[in-house]
């Protein structure tokens, strides 16, 4: 193979494709990212078997062909070279040759043959929405999901196809973030999907501002290919459990409060907390909500934040990183908080329709 | 009781009497000495002691399996007779327990006089013999117990100042909490007997063993023990292990022994009323180096189907590279419900809240069908790679 191309291009169609090369993994291959040039362009391609993601970037291909190079070292070659145009051309030992200005370099790179070719498939339901859209669904739930390996089927995201509806839900077991999003579905469509949280951060590293995204649900896979780029993912296997069941269908209070001023005062509340005891009182009091954190070793903290609140005081204590993630997560000016008592869970709602639910944490 | 698996060998066969009885694995396996008679104490032979060696020390020895099932039959036993002297009674080991006999004193007369009764009943109806250690609180009981073994009765002061003198010649490592790496320590920094503990401030023992510890040590010096009888001790966590007869590089063999581990540990629990908030594994590799992994279960556990998969999930993340030597599986975080009673609260998935009830009753239905049974009488198939017992 031999290609010229611009120093930006090569860069950004690396960057796309580099955070799924696992750096330390038993197989060589996988450290490596596929640069293919054909059709006019320079394909890149990393996978780590569960996961495949393939972007390409505009060059002139004087001849087609493919090698594979260590991804880690050959961006930080492509990186530092002068620029603004390279050179790359691949031999039949393998062996990748890089010219750049006054630089010069040749890099032992091993076969493309030997690279795990993409899964293909070809059968699948289809469906088509704003990248935009997608990120924004991902970005407001991906946080919850779980990462205890014994439990699966919560390590990502589940993205629910039902109703003319998508839905994105995640959970780790002490909380939940869910969001949907109207969308034309064909009749009778009823898919769940369960996306590897990896997958997911993939997607909101690439995923767009603006352009469409059309996903392809096979299986055992999914496809996502957007702006050029496509992203294969393994889904997981397993049934998601049952999360209406734990979204409470009434609480007693509804209290809105200030998004920002909330959540500076849980971060700094936050700041007393210790592992041992990693919990932040909330006090809902007379328009006044109270925020208290004690920690024996370290001291206390007290916080408070002007609410509209007339009911009976309330007092519930949550684990303050559960609620600064979806404060963090929605724009909204205002959010609502839904609360009973210390023992049921609390409710979160914002940017209709974002709904997170999350445990109290017991204090003896 | 004095030299309980043995002396319960030598009660059940007569003609072992008066013999070298030792209990736990045979000489020419790996293994260590699980308990021995007093005769073959006299050869050197100890608890703990690698088989092989008690058997240099004392080859005309019996070596005897261990029959724990037995041995349960008879703790049962020996804790009816405990029942009979007292209500509170705190069981400390299969065969030890304390006994608060405050209101037994107008039934039996003093303590001294209940304790020649207890062991004379004790002897009566199960042969066996006891020491026994009258004390005004655990701590110095249990030590006065283990002070005229076999068959002893000791009284210790209860005065303060009697208490005091009594404990002052005694070696730190009789002290309760004071493991070989603590002692070492102790000793490094010259403390020796409980006269050096008693001596020493607060302050300059905190100095070596942290305040908490210096704490309870020196209270421990003086012979002060709140802690009340009862069946009040916290268990701090539970566990098994197995030495394999030889080192063993066999993946499923490994697999089979932990998951009967598991079980174990899984029907301990359950009958202990425990929920587990931790699950532990052990590994030594051929070589003696020993890796331990953990992780939170989360809900609480305590049936087999849970313990199993906690098992398994850490055993794939130590790579099995090597031989293994020994396997253990434990539990910790011991609480009374699946629900922490401070800590984090979760949500009503599939998971239910309240640990899993179907899965409980599994396990416990197995537990009872074993009871009953015998051991061997519900299996895993997969346990079957190991061959079944024949019948004895």
């Amino acid at each position: 193979m031999k290609v010229t191309i611009q120093k930006d291009a090569i860069i950004s169609g690396l960057q796309k494709v580099q955070a799924i090369v696992n750096p330390r993994t038993t197989l060589p291959i996988l450290s490596n990212v596929l640069l293919r040039a054909e059709d006019g362009r320079l394909w890149f391609t990393a996978t780590d078997l569960e996961v495949s993601v393939r972007a390409s970037a505009e060059g002139q291909v004087i001849k087609e062909g493919g090698i594979t190079l260590n991804a880690r070292r050959a961006f930080s070659i492509f990186r530092e070279l002068p620029g603004p145009e390279i050179e790359l051309e691949a031999d039949d030992d393998d062996m990748a040759h890089i010219k750049s200005g006054s630089a010069d370099f040749h890099m032992v790179g091993i076969s493309e043959d030997d690279f795990p070719p993409l899964p293909k498939f070809d059968e699948g339901q289809t469906f088509t929405l704003e990248q935009s859209q997608l990120r924004d669904m991902l970005l407001k739930t991906h946080y919850a999901a779980s990462t205890d390996e014994t439990r699966q089927v919560l390590n990502g995201a589940l993205l629910s196809f039902r109703d003319d509806k998508l839905m994105v839900v995640a959970t780790d077991g002490r909380r939940l973030a869910l969001v949907e999003q109207e969308m034309e579905l064909p009749d009778e469509t009823s898919l769940d999907l369960i996306v590897p949280s990896k997958t997911i951060n993939e997607l909101i590293r690439t995923l767009g501002e603006s352009g469409s995204l059309k996903i392809v649900a096979g299986p055992k896979q999914v496809a996502f290919d957007f702006g050029g780029m496509l992203v294969i993912s393994r889904l997981i296997e397993g049934t998601y459990p049952n999360f209406r069941q734990v979204i409470p269908a009434s609480s007693d209070q509804r209290v809105p409060i200030e998004r920002e001023a909330l959540l500076a005062a849980v971060r700094r509340a936050a700041l007393m907390t210790t592992d041992q005891s990693r919990s932040v009182r909330l006090n809902f009091l007379k328009n006044q909500l109270e925020l208290v954190t004690e920690s024996p070793e370290v001291g206390t903290a007290r916080e408070t934040v002007a609410i509209k609140y007339t009911a009976d005081d309330i007092s519930v204590a949550f684990n303050p990183e559960f609620l600064m993630e979806p404060l963090r997560a929605v724009e909204s000016d205002e959010i609502f908080m839904e609360i009973t008592d210390e023992l049921s869970p609390g409710v979160i709602k914002a940017d209709v329709p974002f709904l997170y639910v999350i445990m109290p944490m017991r204090i003896s | 009781m004095d030299a309980f698996f043995a002396a319960v060998e030598q009660r059940d066969r007569p003609e072992l009497q008066g013999r070298p009885v030792i209990v736990g694995s045979p000489p020419d396996q790996r293994g260590v000495v699980s308990t021995c008679s007093y005769e073959a104490r006299l050869f050197g032979v100890h608890s703990a002691m690698p088989s092989r060696i008690a058997y240099q020390k004392c080859p005309q020895a019996v070596f005897l399996p261990v029959r724990m099932e037995r041995y349960q039959a008879v703790s049962r036993q020996i804790m009816q007779v405990f029942e009979s002297f007292s209500p509170l009674v705190e069981p400390l080991s299969i065969d030890e327990a304390f006994l608060d006999v405050t209101g037994a004193v107008r039934l039996f007369g003093d303590g001294p006089a209940i304790a020649r009764r207890l062991k004379a009943r004790m002897h009566a109806l199960t042969g066996l013999t006891c020491s026994v250690g009258v004390a005004p609180n655990k701590f110095l009981a249990k030590l006065a117990s283990e002070c005229q073994k076999p068959d002893g009765l000791t009284v210790t002061p209860f005065d303060p100042d009697g208490i005091r003198a009594f404990l002052a010649p005694l070696p730190i490592d009789r002290m309760w909490g004071v493991g070989r790496k603590t002692q070492q320590l102790l000793e490094s920094n010259d403390l020796h007997t409980f006269r050096d503990i008693q001596r020493i401030s607060v302050e300059q023992l905190s100095r070596y063993i942290g305040q908490s510890a210096a704490m309870s040590f020196k209270q421990r010096a003086l012979g002060i023990d709140q802690r009340p009888v009862g069946n009040t001790r916290p268990e701090q966590s539970i566990s098994r292990e197995t030495t394999f007869p030889e080192d063993v590089t066999d993946h499923e063999r490994i697999r089979t022994a932990l998951l009967d581990l598991t079980e174990d540990v899984g029907q301990r629990l359950r009958r202990a009323g425990w929920y587990a908030g931790t699950a532990q594994l052990k590994l030594r590799w051929a070589g003696f180096e020993t890796v331990t992994r953990q992780r939170p279960l989360v809900p609480a556990c305590r049936d087999d189907a849970h313990l199993r998969e906690a098992a398994l999930t850490l055993l794939a993340r130590l790579p099995l590279t090597r031989p293994v030597r020994l396997i253990g599986f434990g539990v910790s975080h011991l609480q009374p419900d699946a629900q922490a009673t401070t800590g984090q609260l979760t949500l009503a998935l599939d998971h239910p809240p309240a640990g899993d009830p179907k899965q409980e009753r599994v396990s416990m239905t197995i537990d009872s069908l074993r009871a009953r049974y015998g051991p061997h009488s519900v299996r895993r198939a997969s346990s079957l790679v190991t061959p079944l017992p024949t019948n004895k």
